[in-house]
């Protein structure tokens, strides 16, 4: 199987993955201590219980993609 | 586009957790404890053999390995006759010498991970774990370095001589507890519930009772932490799954969402990571070493029997040395 189709792009995805998480470390830090909070509280882990600050992480995840993508399209054209 | 390929290619595109394509997979209905998709265990590890960089990955499998061989030569006897089961690359072999293992036989699920040479005169042997074709009473010695599967300790036993040892090494309960930790709390956050991602894994009090069981005397068990540190959560999945360790339990979920993969990697980070930004990742790794019965064996004595009393350990100014070396 020649050429880009699903699996070799969820693949690059996954493979880049680390790369992304790194420009956000900061919002995962946050995200990853709300969630942590929770095992030695008194509060109990339920959905959506750390919402605003994962969703705060997936937007920077979100941005760092396209980031990432429009450095490689302008890589490309040069 | 053919069903096979499709299926192989799914795999690899979730790291670390394999996706089960249930219609191809029948449910084997023998054996006491149906925990594991051993088909999917071939196939994980016919891919990895297959893999050009696969020698990378071989790092805990050769720390493993040692340390077994290690415990071999504690053993002041000469084997005739070994066998290495799931032995693969022979990661215990390699640390061995002719003096101590005269002749070995090596095993292995998949054809192309058997048979790296080592000085000691190998046969190699492609055998599934559960089926061994050897007759009964054949080794003098059956060593056993897998990660992760369960173990068929009767049938280790009975292709053991009597006088035989059996020496083994798997992973053990605390193996992979921030992998698993991370994933149970993000996903129960993200998706308000969780499931196994990470195979049950034997405790070191059961393993007592299920060498005893099996039959084999003079057992030994111990525990070493091995500490492996990563980069970052995906980078612990990619190696796991390079090893050939991807979950193949029948209760896995076929999926990791995107969200909940983030998820677990911030908190993983956060909960469990080093100064440098690394993560640790803990394999706790069980030793067991248990003697097939014989006459010459030193057997508990008969009650009453004793000649000194415990009231006297105080006087003893030297520890006497008791036992088989």
């Amino acid at each position: 199987m020649s050429g880009s189709n699903v699996w070799s792009r969820t693949r690059e995805r996954l493979r880049i993955f680390p790369e992304l998480l790194a420009q956000c470390a900061d919002e995962a830090a946050v995200y990853g201590k709300c969630v942590a909070a929770t095992t030695t509280g008194k509060q109990e882990l339920k959905k959506d219980l750390c919402v605003k600050e994962f969703e705060a992480l997936k937007t920077c995840f979100t941005n760092a993609v396209s980031t990432i993508s429009k450095n490689r399209s302008l890589r490309c054209d040069m | 586009m053919n069903w096979k390929r499709l299926s192989i290619l799914t795999l690899r595109s979730l790291s670390g957790i394999s996706q089960n394509l249930g219609s191809f997979c029948t449910r084997r209905n023998g054996g006491a404890m149906n925990v594991f998709n051993r088909d999917m265990k071939k196939r994980q590890k016919q891919r990895v053999a297959a893999l050009k960089d696969g020698h990378q990955y071989d790092y805990l499998r050769n720390e493993v390995g040692s340390r077994v061989a290690d415990r071999v030569y504690d053993i002041a006897r000469t084997f005739p006759l070994a066998l290495d089961i799931g032995g693969g690359k022979s990661h215990i072999a390699e640390h061995l010498n002719k003096d101590v293992v005269q002749s070995l036989v090596l095993t292995d699920v998949s054809q192309q991970n058997l048979c790296r040479q080592t000085e000691i005169p190998t046969r190699c042997v492609v055998v599934d774990e559960e089926f061994l074709p050897f007759k009964e009473n054949t080794f003098d010695l059956v060593h056993f370095n897998r990660s992760i599967l369960r173990l068929t300790l009767g049938l280790h036993l009975s292709v053991l001589k009597p006088d035989g040892v059996f020496i083994g090494a798997m992973v053990g309960g605390e193996t992979l507890y921030e992998l698993r930790c991370s994933l149970q709390l993000a996903e129960s956050e993200r998706e308000g519930g969780f499931s196994a991602h990470i195979s049950p894994f034997t405790a070191v009090t059961d393993l007592g009772n299920l060498l005893g069981g099996a039959g084999f005397s003079m057992l030994t068990v111990d525990v070493d932490e091995v500490q492996v540190h990563y980069p970052g959560m995906m980078e612990v999945m990619t190696d796991l799954q390079g090893m050939g360790e991807s979950n193949c339990a029948w209760n896995r979920r076929s999926l990791l969402h995107r969200d909940t993969m983030l998820a677990a990697a911030a908190v993983y980070r956060e909960m469990y990571g080093n100064q440098d930004g690394s993560v640790p990742a803990t394999f706790e790794i069980l030793y067991m070493i248990g003697w097939k019965p014989h006459e010459s064996q030193a057997k508990p004595v008969k009650r009453g029997s004793a000649t000194v009393s415990f009231g006297d350990l105080s006087k003893i100014s030297r520890p006497t040395n008791a036992g088989r070396s």
